[in-house]
């Protein structure tokens, strides 16, 4: 990107105020998005996102300061702006050596975007959809996009850290609504991951389409989900989008060291059943949240967050790390140059447990069968979380026995993963569509296996 | 720079590859401060800028951006989005705006007293927020994310049918998440406030408002699952007016993906519902002079007294439908992104009730005071289904606090069930800027306790 010797005088300017350390960060993003609509490629986009920043830690505070323009003039003037923020302390670092640091996490992209026309991927849309048209004709409405984004960073410290990451995404988006008479209902699915065109050697996104179609039908027949206290069964795989939201960010540590979460200083304790050990892992290849280095160059790791039970560990980044004297657990990530990095998940799951998936719907009287679940809501501090079920079942006598519509599974975090009384063995991460946000938008991944908690709230209209 | 005279510059060059074009560049400065018990944990600040090239040609349409400025990145951006153009589908409804006469009118979207503020009056403003947090109750144990933000900069948009136009705009906003906490309980709540003039930006309220939520619901429970009526809070009808602005675009509507799709002309509310979009409002978060493809802002009513009116439009879907006029809600999130149909100022029309008024005509029901989840609204169902906290009401008045409760209705439901409506119009700074005043509607199902539990 830049000579290593203009880093070296930009970090310099990052100290001149009495820092104790100075970062800089350097982003090239280039994406290209299609988006077929009514069968029709209706728009393409393309585009380019460089930048850089350079941030100024005095004590437990830092200053950024960040440009679109990526020269060293440029550098060592936001230099000089977040330094200045550090007028009153009194340190005299001094720059370490520059090394740059190797990962054993593989990321590579074996075949790069540009081998595939933009009319080729095109293409691919255009068989989502006719597929998806052609599966019935209640069918009322498909939408379907393709995304491909390659976001090159560099990170370097005065402490020594140069780190290099090269991460490439492929997304497939698809969106169906189904009609019958004044009855509409939709459905949306999507497949991707970090990878090049390799992509398409295991998977399909035409695939995906029939079965988000079938969602919206099975909708249109579907009646009102019942609302109250009932056992619920959530499906794994995207799943654990619920163990994500309702305990991961509350794991997170900048919420862990104001003391503003409900797992500050549960280290060492139970929160969950002995059967449940749960990770976030940025070292998987090809997943969403992977990265060799986070995006403040610490190694990614595979962080046991939950062992048998008990509470092990909370995902780091360095400014916290800084505050509470320790090391980062890599999990220190940014949306874009602009922005200031915090402690993010990156590939979290719940790992297989002891019991037959069949089994644990066989086990509920009357209950929700969370199929597919859609998006979801964390109030941090407490861990209240919200769900909205796409496809849900009922079961009665242990069977599923009818779909329901528009039901919403509503708890406390914490208090939901105390209460999980059964998990299968059938753990499987997401197809690759998962994206969180936490004022800025991350990638990430989440996965589980079928879980069972007795007792759940569920928002209907019935 | 003169930014209008770069982005007409643009559009010529442009035009020379035989296609409609369009630029539209967006520049600002930002600044983002974060205390933490007085001492600035995160401070940033920078500037910032980009530029989104939108051409057509034979009803193909192809964009492309960069935040690159050079005359080399402005080519190979053009020369991106011509090659783009040439991949897409045609459609014969697709093309650019022509210039219309834009308003004179003071819009209110620019204050000079927030560009002129000093790094150190915005310290200072984040403080006060914190201060106000902590010092409201003994049992507001701690803040978080206490942050103020302040931004400013220039839109230009230019075309090859002669649109061109500039404006500025600022905005400074801060918001903080109050911790509250007892010997049995404890509770989180987010207080926040934005606009576009530094005179009407209280700090103080917004510190206070989080710590009077999050000490409010400390001892919170579950009510028992039932069909009742529920008052919204301005903040908590925001969910309502969300799902409804994206049901209420014609892109949705002209794609089947609205429950309100062929229903123009028809009731669809209550008769005290009256719902306008107004990108003109003074002041307002999302007022300015034109959209975001040039077309000027407008003052419009979607449903009126019950009765649906029209539909939100931008250039395409106003081509498209034929009759329809662009109501200036072309809207991009940023120079990165093409435009697409969003609300403006959108908002319930206040009645005459004062929200005591309202929650007074109620004897048994839940009071909303925030949601969650909003974003899972379906427009295109109606699917309504959420999470809710607040306080029950019992006789007329507000009782102990409940949390971790689901409220649920169809949305075309709900429009038919609105029984009051109060004179307290409140925007909130989401998806453009929503407004509502305490509404009351009958009905709602209410996910809780089983009945007969004691929780």
């Amino acid at each position: 990107m830049l000579p290593i010797e203009s880093i070296r005088r930009v970090l310099d300017a990052g100290l001149t105020k009495g820092a104790d350390l100075a970062e800089v960060y350097l982003e090239n993003k280039e994406s290209l998005s299609l988006i077929l609509d009514e069968g029709r490629l209706e728009k393409a986009t393309q585009g380019n996102d460089v930048g850089g920043g350079v941030r100024v830690f005095y004590g437990n505070n830092a200053a950024y300061a960040y440009t679109d323009d990526l020269t060293e003039e440029s550098l060592i003037e936001a230099a000089g702006v977040a330094a200045a923020a550090a007028e009153n302390a009194n340190n005299s670092q001094v720059c370490a050596d520059l090394t740059k640091r190797e990962s054993p996490v593989v990321s590579r992209i074996e075949r790069p975007f540009e081998e595939m026309s933009t009319q080729e991927k095109a293409g691919i849309l255009r068989q989502m959809d006719d597929v998806t048209r052609g599966h019935s004709p209640y069918i009322v409405s498909v939408q379907c996009g393709y995304t491909e984004t390659r976001r090159r960073v560099w990170v370097y410290n005065t402490e020594g850290v140069w780190a290099e990451d090269d991460r490439a995404f492929i997304e497939f988006q698809g969106q169906v609504a189904a009609q019958k008479g004044e009855m509409r209902q939709s459905s949306a699915t999507g497949v991707g991951g970090q990878v090049g065109l390799e992509f398409f050697d295991d998977r399909d996104p035409v695939a995906m389409m029939p079965e988000a179609a079938d969602t919206a039908l099975l909708m249109l027949d579907a009646r009102p989900a019942p609302a109250g206290e009932m056992p619920v069964v959530i499906n794994n795989g995207w799943g654990g989008v619920l163990f994500h939201e309702a305990c991961g960010h509350c794991m997170e540590a900048d919420f862990i060291t104001k003391g503003a979460s409900a797992y500050t200083g549960l280290v060492g304790e139970k929160v969950g059943p002995d059967f449940l050990t749960a990770y976030d892992d940025g070292t998987i290849p090809g997943r969403r949240g992977t990265m060799r280095f986070d995006d403040e160059g610490a190694p990614t790791n595979r962080t046991v967050l939950i062992e048998n039970g008990i509470l092990k560990e909370y995902m780091w980044d360095l400014t916290e790390a800084r505050r509470a004297g320790r090391a980062s657990t890599g999990n220190g990530r940014r949306q874009s140059f602009r922005d200031m990095p915090m402690p993010r998940m990156t590939n979290t799951y719940i790992d297989a447990g002891p019991h037959d998936p069949e089994e644990i719907i066989g086990s509920v009287k009357k209950g929700l069968y969370a199929k597919r679940l859609g998006g979801g809501q964390v109030e941090i501090g407490r861990g209240d979380y919200v769900f909205t079920v796409t496809e849900g079942w009922l079961i009665e006598d242990g069977k599923l026995t009818a779909p329901v519509r528009g039901a919403t599974l509503v708890g406390n975090g914490p208090e939901t993963l105390r209460l999980i009384d059964m998990i299968g063995a059938d753990m499987s991460l997401d197809p690759g569509r998962g994206m969180c946000g936490k004022g800025q938008w991350a990638r990430v991944s989440v996965g589980q296996p079928t879980v069972r908690v007795p007792k759940l709230t569920v928002g209907g209209t019935e | 720079m003169d930014y209008l005279e770069f982005a007409k510059d643009v559009v010529s060059q442009a035009v020379e590859r035989g296609v409609e074009a369009e630029a539209y560049i967006s520049v600002g400065q930002n600044t983002s401060v974060n205390v933490d018990r007085g001492e600035v944990e995160k401070l940033s600040q920078a500037g910032s800028k980009g530029l989104g090239v939108r051409v057509v040609r034979d009803g193909k349409m192809g964009y492309a951006y960069t935040s690159d400025f050079g005359a080399g990145s402005i080519g190979k951006t053009i020369e991106a989005a011509v090659s783009l153009a040439d991949v897409a589908d045609g459609d014969e409804f697709r093309s650019l705006p022509a210039p219309q006469p834009l308003g004179e009118d003071d819009l209110e979207v620019y204050d000079q007293a927030i560009v002129d503020l000093p790094i150190g009056r915005k310290v200072e403003m984040a403080r006060r927020i914190e201060k106000a947090a902590l010092r409201y109750d003994e049992r507001v144990v701690l803040t978080n994310r206490c942050t103020l933000i302040s931004q400013y900069g220039t839109v230009a948009v230019a075309n090859s049918k002669g649109v061109a136009g500039s404006y500025d705009k600022s905005f400074i906003g801060g918001f903080v998440m109050a911790m509250a906490a007892d010997e049995n309980d404890r509770s989180v709540a987010f207080g926040f406030d934005f606009g576009s003039r530094l005179a009407d930006f209280k700090p103080t309220a917004v510190g206070k408002d989080a710590a009077r939520k999050a000490v409010g619901m400390l001892g919170g429970r579950p009510v028992p699952t039932q069909r009742a009526s529920v008052v919204y809070s301005p903040m908590a009808a925001t969910s309502v007016l969300g799902a409804l602005s994206r049901a209420l675009g014609a892109d949705a509507m002209q794609r089947n993906r609205s429950f309100l799709e062929g229903k123009i002309g028809e009731t669809v509310a209550a008769d005290m519902v009256t719902v306008l979009d107004n990108g003109r409002l003074p002041g307002g978060i999302a007022t300015r002079p034109f959209d975001d493809e040039g077309v000027p802002t407008a003052a419009t009513r979607l449903i009126d007294e019950g009765v649906l009116q029209t539909a939100l439009h931008d250039h395409y879907t106003a081509t498209r439908d034929g009759t329809a006029s662009s109501t200036g809600n072309a809207n991009r999130r940023s120079h990165s992104a093409m435009p697409t149909l969003d609300a403006s100022n959108f908002y319930f029309q206040p009645g005459q009730e004062t929200p005591e008024e309202v929650i007074g005509g109620v004897e048994q029901g839940l009071y909303v005071e925030s949601v969650m989840n909003t974003a899972s609204i379906n427009p295109i169902s109606g699917d309504y289904s959420i999470s809710a906290k607040g306080y029950w009401i019992e006789n007329g008045e507000l009782s102990h606090p409940v949390n971790e409760v689901t409220i649920a209705l169809p949305m075309q439901e709900l429009l038919h069930n609105v029984k009051a409506v109060g004179n307290d119009l409140t925007f909130v700074p989401m998806m453009g800027a929503l407004g509502s005043p305490t509404i009351r509607v009958d009905g709602v199902m209410i996910g809780g306790m089983t009945a007969g539990d004691s929780g």
